[in-house]
């Protein structure tokens, strides 16, 4: 056996996919951090696991070397590469699992959608949707956080940048929430594929409407319109683009959101603060970002032969970048394992780092400040029960909460227009 | 004090805007960060240092 066979055993049994992960993560991470910052696993097929914030920044920076194409075969199911570990037997994400020089022209014909400018452009009708969610539940003095609030208000609002019809809230917004915390191997699961793929076909459907329409200030309208290097947009393209927007821009924010709500319930002082002062949510939230990291990690393709760190790679092998180990560690950030919401600077990397940087940060941003604005506004004294509350039983995509009963003293509805 | 954005490094995590936003700004094309300005006046020299130091692609550089 030569030596980078050697090198790949490493005794760290490492699944982030593991219920036993969600408990014991971060203590998992300081331990290869310390120990072994690469480390080879043989799960899933084997792979390396990145935890160090430097080897992370620098591979992700590395696109030529770490990869991140997918090819999906529809007919056999083949699926190779891509983002995440294991590989999932659906079409690839676009702009995100594609690599330069494809990679520039789809994430170009992206970009100003999702840019500052056009998250701000939204910032009104999002919060139009939380105080309209609020509605629903307000003169009863009870809520589920999660499933009455913070899982509709991104769904809307990426119902109402594709220009899928509002009213359809709740099909799309449950399905986009079950599809991350049911376990592959549970009975209700090909429901909730089920279900996802309605979303789709809606996506779909409206797509080829929008071809006989005269253009509309919506995402479905635009791909439905626009040319990419002087040709119409196929509908497998279509489709990879909304996976990618639809499956990384909804759970992520509703994890956000709800770690951030828990967090101040149980330290009112950091929530007075907040609420007192609004003007501190922008730092506050990236120190949020950081250390709740609802993506915990992604994966790379390594295409020719490296070594980072001591371990020496090969071409073919895959790698998971754990941005969740990264923004704890302590070469880059004092008292990682602490929340201090006055944290500046803050160099997390939960939005991924180098090209592929989450495209949709701006909107995400947007819809946790207005989200936490509503709450300061119209339910001040809002009480969460997380010993009643469910976690996800697994971390690997999204490290979140299924529930999160809640109680306030009853208010008034207010007009948004809106009626849910 | 001088600052400069070393562009094919920057992808826009937006880190300086909260740090210093008298001189960095965020294009509306694509969210990456541009300067109003690369002379740094001594009264946000410490802000700027510290857009520097939050940036997680080191992609910003300053001079005496």
């Amino acid at each position: 056996m030569d030596q980078a066979q050697d090198l790949k055993k490493c005794p760290i049994d490492f699944d982030h996919e593991s219920e036993d992960h969600v408990a014991s993560w971060p203590a998992e991470f300081r331990e290869m951090r310390d120990t072994c910052p690469v480390a080879w696993t043989e799960r899933h097929g084997g792979f390396w696991v990145a935890t160090r914030y430097k080897d992370i920044v620098a591979m992700a920076q590395d696109d030529a070397t770490f990869s991140s194409f997918k090819t999906f075969d529809p007919h056999s199911g083949d699926v190779s590469g891509g983002i995440t570990i294991p590989a999932t037997p659906i079409p690839r994400g676009l702009p995100v699992e594609s690599d330069r020089p494809d990679w520039d022209v789809f994430r170009k014909f992206l970009n100003r959608r999702f840019a500052p400018k056009a998250a701000e452009a939204r910032r009104q009708n999002i919060r139009r949707y939380a105080d309209s969610l609020l509605n629903r539940v307000i003169e009863t003095g009870e809520m589920d956080l999660v499933n009455d609030f913070t899982g509709p208000v991104p769904a809307m609002t990426t119902m109402e940048l594709m220009g899928l019809p509002l009213e359809e809230w709740r099909q799309f917004a449950d399905p986009l929430h079950e599809m991350v915390f049911t376990p592959k191997n549970s009975p209700d699961f090909p429901k909730v594929i089920a279900d996802v793929q309605w979303i789709f076909q809606r996506c779909i459907e409206t797509f080829h409407q929008r071809r006989s329409q005269p253009p509309q200030d919506d995402l479905l309208s635009y791909f439905a319109h626009e040319q990419i290097d002087g040709r119409p947009i196929t509908e497998e393209e279509m489709l990879s683009f909304c996976n990618n927007i639809i499956t990384g821009g909804v759970d992520t924010t509703t994890a956000l959101t709800t770690h951030a709500l828990v967090y101040l319930n149980e330290h009112p002082e950091d929530y007075r603060r907040l609420k007192d002062d609004p003007s501190l949510l922008p730092v506050a939230r990236e120190e949020f970002v950081r250390y709740f990291t609802p993506i915990h990690g992604l994966a790379r393709n390594v295409t020719r032969d490296v070594e980072v760190n001591n371990a020496r790679m090969e071409k073919g092998d895959r790698v998971y970048l754990a941005w969740a180990a990264a923004n704890r560690d302590p070469e880059i950030f004092d008292a990682p394992e602490e929340v201090d919401i006055a944290r500046f600077p803050n160099r997390h990397i939960a939005f991924g780092a180098g090209m592929h940087r989450c495209i949709g940060s701006f909107m995400a941003r947007v819809m946790f400040e207005e989200m936490m604005q509503a709450v300061f506004a119209r339910i001040p004294d809002y009480r969460v029960d997380p010993e009643r509350a469910h976690r996800y039983t697994s971390v690997g995509t999204i490290n979140g909460w299924i529930d999160m009963p809640t109680v306030f003293t009853p208010g008034p509805r207010v007009e948004t227009g809106l009626v849910l | 004090m001088k600052v400069a954005i070393i562009e094919e490094r920057c992808v826009g995590h937006g880190m300086c805007l909260l740090a210093c936003p008298e001189l960095f700004e965020l294009s509306d094309e694509d969210g990456h960060a541009f300067l109003r300005s690369e002379n740094v006046p001594p009264a946000l020299q410490e802000a700027v240092l510290q857009a520097q130091r939050g940036c997680p692609e080191q992609a910003i550089v300053t001079s005496a």
